[in-house]
């Protein structure tokens, strides 16, 4: 089955990762053969593309800020992001706002 | 670069608890005046204010951005879960949005509970709380560097 051609998603860039980016968010595709679309493929779907449109050195920069970075899905946090097997059973649907949480530095 | 949309100003109210997002904080008489409450004997503010050096290297400015919606989440669950350790307090808690200037506060967490043990405790517990979890960054101007470089933060 596959996906039908208008599915997004919208990232929202913080901190370092907005400031290496240039931008605060975006609204990609998901891609269409890659249905269903796993939280765990989203890392190297941003850093590809951003080494695509930026090049090398954006892009290794985003891979380390992804790699220290946290997932956010609709406004919530998704929690053990450093468990890969977890991340690899969350599934990316249209419509959803993913955020890219870099350490925090509030109070 | 402008900040993000979703780092806006905002605010979450619960009962006992107000947290805010805002490019100007309350002025702390105003805060107390709201969590006076005549069954409580003790009120404990915190307010964490912008320093003008790190590491040797001179601060100019700070900048601070939310995601607010979730970070406001954040917050009203950091307060409901100090309501674990101490059933009955009021609690109001402000963090700072955008550029502050070096000296001014950034953050304000007041408290009042039945007594000066407690009223502490959940103080210090709030603010250690979101300085772990929210989802707010903060960085860093340096004299005499480009502002392209200027560092975010991690509390980490």
């Amino acid at each position: 089955m596959s996906s039908s051609p208008s599915e997004h998603i919208t990232i929202l860039y913080f901190a370092a990762a907005s400031t290496t980016l240039g931008i605060t968010s975006e609204t990609i595709p998901i891609p269409p053969q890659a249905h269903p679309f796993y939280l765990s493929q989203l890392k190297d779907l941003l850093v590809e593309r951003h080494t695509q449109l930026k090049g090398q050195s954006v892009g290794q920069t985003l891979r380390r800020i992804l790699d220290t970075s946290q997932w956010s899905i609709d406004a919530e946090m998704v929690d053990d992001g450093d468990d890969e097997e977890k991340l690899g059973r969350i599934e990316v649907r249209n419509g959803m706002e993913v955020g890219v949480i870099c350490p925090v530095s509030g109070g | 670069m402008l900040p993000p949309d979703s780092s806006i100003e905002g605010v979450l109210e619960q009962p006992g608890g107000t947290c805010s997002i805002l490019y100007t904080l309350d002025p702390i008489e105003s805060i107390t005046k709201r969590i006076t409450d005549p069954r409580f004997g003790a009120i404990a503010t915190f307010i964490g204010t912008t320093r003008n050096s790190f590491q040797g290297k001179v601060v100019t400015k700070l900048e601070y951005q939310a995601y607010t919606k979730l970070a406001l989440k954040t917050i009203s669950r950091i307060v409901d879960d100090a309501r674990t350790q101490t059933p009955d307090f009021q609690a109001i808690v402000q963090h700072r949005i955008g550029v502050v200037p070096v000296g001014e506060p950034s953050i304000v967490i007041a408290v009042s509970a039945p007594h000066r043990k407690e009223a502490f405790q959940t103080c210090e517990f709030i603010l250690e709380e979101v300085k772990r979890k929210a989802q707010i960054w903060k960085r860093e101007y340096y004299e005499g560097e480009d502002e392209s470089e200027a560092e975010w933060k991690s509390n980490v």
